[in-house]
């Protein structure tokens, strides 16, 4: 339709008019949300590391000295039939011993002096994955720590709990780093559209005279601000792109760390596009915010 | 006869001296009005007010049986779409075409292409500028501008024309191809107000007169009934 064309034609004039600030406002619009966008990817590549790690995660349950063959077999019943256990591996003394034996074989004539096996048996046990949070494993462990025959519960808590402790505190500064900095956005945006609508005041009061209603006034500024949004969102990720890249090559050049450069993950397609789509979002609230601003005289 | 303008005791304060005082007049649909009165008598906002530019401070105003002091800002567009208006400062837009700037009023409400095609085209016979469809409207003589601006008013066809003295900037020759004009689109049922302080267009019109005299509505008569000139 002869009036979709127009508006769209008049938002792209009032960009191409203000170029300078158009361009002013896509580069510091992309600055900001890049600088909301480290935080996004420290965040999605700690969770990452994260859910690797976990993925491993095994508690091991020794079981006391000399229990009676019946009562293992009743615990490892107990523990199979617990529905936060994936899977139960039982490990006799014995075999504790020969896989000592294999993984520190200069080390194994220390146990020969003590006569008789030292090791305990345990059960490896592996959590279902709905349960590997910090928070379900050290409930687990502290239930399975009561029950009969089971001297001690171990398992790698330190790692996974301390970067679950740091996932939280990137999420606070993301969440914090990104209201602050989308406010900024909305905004910039807001300026600049508020500025190509009061350049043109004269023309827009012709329209008004000749029957436009506010709604078709506003909307290339709308749009204008839309399209700023959403052109500084895909420039911010460029920036991010090419940030992750640079760091990538670094790492293998210096060779230190190397085995991370892998690990290292930029944002799949799909959630690019959903920060292109808030960065147009931002930008349009940000034309919405400042018209209404300008109130109902004007516009 | 119905009135399509209708107003009743309007008065309108401009930095506490009366623009116009307690007017009251009716406007009947078809009718030719020249609306008289010397520089500063209160023309223009009488007009501004037809279209809900301004607001009186007293009285109400009925426009196609509307009253315009009662609208809310979302109906004021409509009520345009129904009233065309000359504006004395032509007031076209300087980077559209000639033919882009007749068709806003259409564009604005949402024509179909083939509409405004047809309709601008027409518009701009009608005024005889449609040789200049492409150009912009500094490149017109300023008697083309205004005409460019008639094609505008009459381009979705209204109920009423206001014409606010758009032979300000003419020579009588300019004058009076303009109010042939204005007569043509009244012939074909619009009703047309023009406002004026020159009496030169007086010569040929034999129309109903309204005269303003300081923002106070003096006399009505009929120009060739014997009075004015
Ligand atoms: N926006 C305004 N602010 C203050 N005073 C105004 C305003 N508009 C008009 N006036 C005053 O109101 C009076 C009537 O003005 P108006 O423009 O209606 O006169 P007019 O008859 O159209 O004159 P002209 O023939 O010069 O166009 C004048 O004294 C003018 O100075
Ligand atoms: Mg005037």
């Amino acid at each position: 339709m002869r009036r979709l064309f127009y508006l769209v034609r008049e938002a792209w004039v009032n960009m191409r008019t203000n170029r300078t600030t158009t361009i002013v406002a896509i580069l510091t619009t992309a600055f900001a949300l890049a600088c909301v966008g480290i935080f996004l990817l420290l965040y999605v590549n700690l969770r990452n590391a994260a859910g690797s790690l976990q993925e491993d995660v095994k508690v091991m349950v020794y079981l006391e000295d000399r229990l009676p063959s019946e009562q293992v077999r009743e615990l490892e019943r107990t523990l199979k039939t617990d529905r936060m256990v994936d899977g139960v591996l039982f490990i006799s003394k014995a075999q504790a011993l020969g896989e000592f034996r294999v993984q520190f074989p200069s080390e194994s004539h220390l146990l020969e002096g003590l006569g008789e096996n030292p090791l305990p048996a345990s059960f490896v046990v592996t959590l279902a994955p709905s349960f590997r949070s910090p928070d379900a494993m050290k409930a687990w462990v502290e239930r399975v720590q009561t029950m009969e025959g089971v001297a001690k519960v171990d398992y790698n808590q330190e790692w996974s709990s301390l970067l679950a402790g740091l996932i939280g505190y990137i999420e606070l500064a993301a969440i914090g780093v990104g209201i602050l900095l989308s406010a900024a956005a909305v905004t910039i945006i807001g300026n600049t559209t508020r500025l190509a609508l009061l350049a043109r005041q004269e023309e827009i009061e012709i329209l008004r005279l000749i029957g436009a209603t506010r709604t078709f006034i506003r909307i290339p500024y709308f749009l204008e601000g839309a399209v700023l949004g959403a052109c500084g969102s895909a420039l911010s990720l460029g920036i991010l792109k090419f940030a992750v890249e640079l760091f990538r090559q670094q790492i293998q050049l210096t060779g230190r760390f190397s085995g991370i450069e892998g690990m290292i993950s930029f944002f799949p397609l799909s959630v690019c596009l959903a920060l292109v789509m808030a960065g147009m979002g931002l930008g349009f609230a940000g034309s919405v915010v400042s018209l209404l601003r300008v109130g109902d005289g004007r516009a | 006869m119905d009135a399509i303008i209708q107003l009743i005791h309007v008065s309108k304060w401009h930095d506490r001296r009366a623009a116009l005082s307690d007017v009251t007049f009716e406007i009947e649909k078809g009718e030719f009005v020249l609306l008289m009165g010397a520089s500063g008598a209160g023309k223009s906002t009488l007009l501004r007010m037809l279209i809900a530019e301004e607001q009186p401070d007293e009285g109400q105003i009925f426009v196609h049986g509307k009253n315009v002091t009662k609208l809310r800002p979302s109906e004021i567009p409509y009520l345009r779409r129904k009233v065309g208006a000359v504006f004395q400062d032509f007031r076209l837009l300087p980077k559209k075409s000639v033919f882009d700037n007749v068709a806003l009023p259409l564009i604005v409400q949402g024509a179909s292409e083939k509409d405004i095609r047809r309709k601008v085209t027409e518009a701009l016979r009608a005024v005889d500028v449609d040789h200049k469809n492409d150009q912009l409207p500094s490149s017109l003589s300023t008697g083309e501008q205004q005409r460019v601006c008639i094609a505008r008013s009459i381009v979705n066809g209204p109920v009423v024309l206001l014409a606010d003295e758009p032979t300000g900037n003419l020579d009588p020759e300019r004058t009076r191809e303009i109010m042939e004009l204005f007569k043509l689109i009244n012939a074909r049922g619009t009703t047309v107000v023009v406002a004026t302080h020159d009496p030169h267009v007086l010569k040929d019109v034999n129309r109903r007169v309204i005269t303003l005299v300081q923002g106070v509505l003096l006399a009505e008569h009929r120009v060739g009934e014997g009075v004015g000139g």
